[in-house]
Formats: structure tokens, C-alpha cells, sequence
């Protein structure tokens, strides 16, 4: 070591240790590298292809077509096919905040319709039960209302918070005015089970791997996108359609 | 000397994991709208635990190993090479961070079920780094008494 140029105190274990600078910046300049590049390559990959998840046949195809729930008219020139999980905290700060805005301006208002596909995400162990849920509501016909329940209240079912999230539901089930016996009776039974998974099939089928998804006429918009994103892509949509009738 | 190094070394490690976490968070990378993607550093992320104080815990993350690098590139001045505060302050970052990682890690095994890996490097790297800054502390303290 050469002698300290200011002449000061050296300390005792720059003294003492067998220090080599230049190794430990290179490590250093090792490390920023992989990083750096690491970063790099995420940014730059290409998404993954998704593989179908264990519980669903191999051949997706024997599922049937999907039974999404529609929301407007059946009619209307644009559709939205929403894919979305009831535990997916996203997907509630959609259903929530946006939802309301999208049903009032978009769905009543004639320019589109809104297809709601479940889309239960492994990792969220109440999913498969809200979807449950949620479909023996409509077969009472009140399937918004249960869907815009378990959405608001998400933080009192989900995973964590309760071990039997049936309690919750049935609660909801019964302020939305169900009939309970035979709400209960088709939860328990599990009825709707294919639907949920034929709908969970089309997520597939379509490439969509994150929650909440929308498919506005083969736009792909990923995540709890704004109002004001979602009314560009149905703009755009309608203008499309528009021009093609013109053409035909 | 070589355990603050390690920690340097650490803590830059660190920075990457936590601006990778935290960029994946915001969407900038990964797809853009990873929120509740199937995959479970996803789940862990847009859980209602990966927020702390207002701010997204990777973001905390990115503070703390910034915090902890800044630090130790301190500590690795010469005249700072006896210095005990240093060391504490190491130790203090340290402990910090290996406590508030063992909460997070415990929160992903029983509460929301789901590991993410990029937290359990996070964990690894803030334990070594508590390991190692309070490997430096002690030779302090014994370089310390062989003086006197």
C-alpha cells in the first residue's frame, strides 16, 4: 500500500486487509452489467405463450362455445369482450371505478355491448366460487347485480380474509334479492361449472393471459384500463364498422 | 473491509431486483398491465400487501438497497474504515431490511399463498447483507480491543 497522501490517520483495517480495488470494481461492474441487461431482455422479450391450465381438458373444444354474460344489446355494432377475475384487485378497481361510467355513456347509450368472461386465476383461491356465485345469480337474472356485489366487497371474501367465502356470497345473494334456497342449492352443486370453464377456454383461445382484458372489435386493451381508453377503442371500432357498411 | 464490500456488492444486486420489481409494478415492462397476470410474483405484486405507506413495497425496496449502496460505498472510504457509526448504520440497514423481507416472505407462505421469486432473491440478498454487515461489525469491535 502506498502511504496515505494526505498524511492523515490510516485505518487499521486498511492496513491490515489484503484489499485489491480493482477485483471488487469489476464484480461491481459484473453485476451492473447483468442487471442492466437483465432488465434489457424482460423489457424487449416477447410475451410468453400461455399453456392451457391443468384443470381444463386437453382439448378445449369439448367445452362447448363460450356462454359469456351480455350486457345491452345483443345487437349493438361494437362488442367488448371483457375477461376478467372476481378476486383480481384490478379487475374490481375496473368494475368498480370505470364500470359504472362505461355502462352509463357506452352499453345504455346503444354504441356497444359487453361480454363478461370468467377468467379464474389460479393463484386466487375464491375465484371459482365467486364465478359460482355469479352464475347462479343469472340464472335468476340478476347477474349484474351479483357481479357488481362481489366486486365492491372483494376485500371481505377474498383470499386471506375468509376460509369460506360462501357466507359472504350468500349474504350478497340475499340483498340482491335472490331466491336463496335455490341459489344455495345451485352453488353447492356446482352446476355452472362447465360455463365457467368454457368461458375460461376462450381466454385462452384468444391469447389473453392477464386480468382484466378487453377484446374491442380484435383490439387487445390489457389491464384496468380508463374510461377514456376504452371509449377511443369503441370510437374507432363503431368508425370501422361504420366504413365497412359504406363499402359493402 | 471485504464484508462492506460484500454488502456494496449486495445492495447493487439489490437495486436491479428492486427497479425490475418495480418497473413490473408500474407496467413499464412485462406486457404493460401485468396486474393479477397469471404468475405469482404478479399475484404477490398486485396484492393489497405490496403496498406499504402509500408506496409500492418494491419501490421501498429500491430506496432501502440505494440507501444501503450509498452506505457502503461510505463505508469503503478509507477514513471511514474504523469508523463504528458506519458499521452500526450498516447493521441498522441491515436488520431492517432482513426483518421487514422475513414479514414480506411470511405474508407470501401463509397469508396470500403465492412465492415470488424475484422476492425470495430480495429476501436472500437482504439477509446477506444483515450477515455480513454484522460480520463487520464484530471484526470492528475485535480490532478495537486488540488496539487498546
Amino acid at each position: 500500500m502506498a502511504a496515505n497522501p494526505s498524511g492523515g490517520r490510516r485505518s487499521r483495517r486498511a492496513r491490515s486487509a489484503s484489499s485489491r480495488p480493482n477485483s471488487f470494481y469489476l464484480i461491481l461492474g459484473a453485476i451492473a452489467l447483468v442487471g442492466v441487461g437483465g432488465l434489457a431482455y424482460v423489457a424487449l422479450k416477447p410475451e410468453a405463450a400461455i399453456a392451457p391450465p391443468a384443470d381444463l381438458p386437453a382439448d378445449l373444444a369439448e367445452l362447448g362455445p363460450p356462454q359469456p354474460y351480455v350486457r345491452g344489446d345483443p345487437n349493438a355494432p361494437v362488442q367488448i369482450h371483457e375477461f376478467a377475475d372476481f378476486e383480481c384487485p384490478s379487475c374490481a378497481r375496473f368494475a368498480v371505478i370505470t364500470e359504472p361510467d362505461v355502462r352509463t355513456r357506452i352499453i345504455d347509450a346503444g354504441r356497444a355491448n359487453l361480454s363478461y368472461y370468467d377468467l379464474p386465476l389460479p393463484q386466487h383461491l375464491h375465484s371459482y366460487p365467486a364465478s359460482h356465485a355469479a352464475a347462479c345469480a343469472d340464472e335468476q337474472g340478476r347477474f349484474w347485480e351479483m357481479h357488481d356485489r362481489i366486486y365492491e366487497a372483494q376485500d371481505s371474501w377474498s383470499t386471506g380474509r375468509t376460509n369460506n367465502p360462501k357466507n359472504r356470497f350468500r349474504d350478497m345473494a340475499r340483498t340482491v334479492g335472490l331466491n336463496l334456497s335455490q341459489w344455495e342449492e345451485c352453488y353447492d352443486s356446482k352446476k355452472y361449472q362447465r360455463r365457467i370453464d368454457a368461458n375460461h377456454a376462450e381466454a385462452i383461445r384468444q391469447g389473453i393471459n392477464s386480468t382484466p382484458s378487453f377484446i374491442v372489435n380484435g383490439q387487445v386493451l390489457r389491464g384496468a384500463i380508463s374510461f377514456d381508453a376504452l371509449n377511443e377503442a369503441v370510437t374507432k371500432a363503431a368508425a370501422a364498422t361504420q366504413s365497412g357498411d359504406t363499402a359493402r | 473491509m471485504n464484508k462492506r464490500r460484500t454488502v456494496a456488492a449486495l445492495a447493487l444486486a439489490g437495486i436491479f431486483v428492486a427497479l425490475y420489481l418495480t418497473l413490473t409494478r408500474v407496467g413499464l415492462i412485462g406486457g404493460g398491465a401485468l396486474v393479477c397476470a397469471v404468475g405469482s410474483c404478479e399475484v404477490v405484486n398486485a396484492s393489497r400487501w405490496a403496498t406499504f405507506v402509500g408506496l409500492p413495497v418494491a419501490v421501498w425496496g429500491l430506496g432501502y438497497y440505494l440507501v444501503t449502496f450509498a452506505v457502503a460505498g461510505v463505508s469503503l472510504q478509507e477514513r471511514f474504515g474504523d469508523s463504528m457509526q458506519v458499521s452500526r448504520a450498516l447493521v441498522f440497514l441491515g436488520a431492517t431490511g432482513f426483518l421487514f423481507s422475513a414479514w414480506l416472505t411470511y405474508l407470501e407462505l401463509f397469508v396470500i399463498r403465492a412465492i415470488c421469486q424475484w422476492c425470495v432473491v430480495s429476501a436472500l440478498l437482504a439477509t446477506g447483507i444483515f450477515v455480513a454487515s454484522l460480520l463487520d461489525y464484530r471484526e470492528l469491535q475485535r480490532l478495537a480491543k486488540t488496539q487498546v
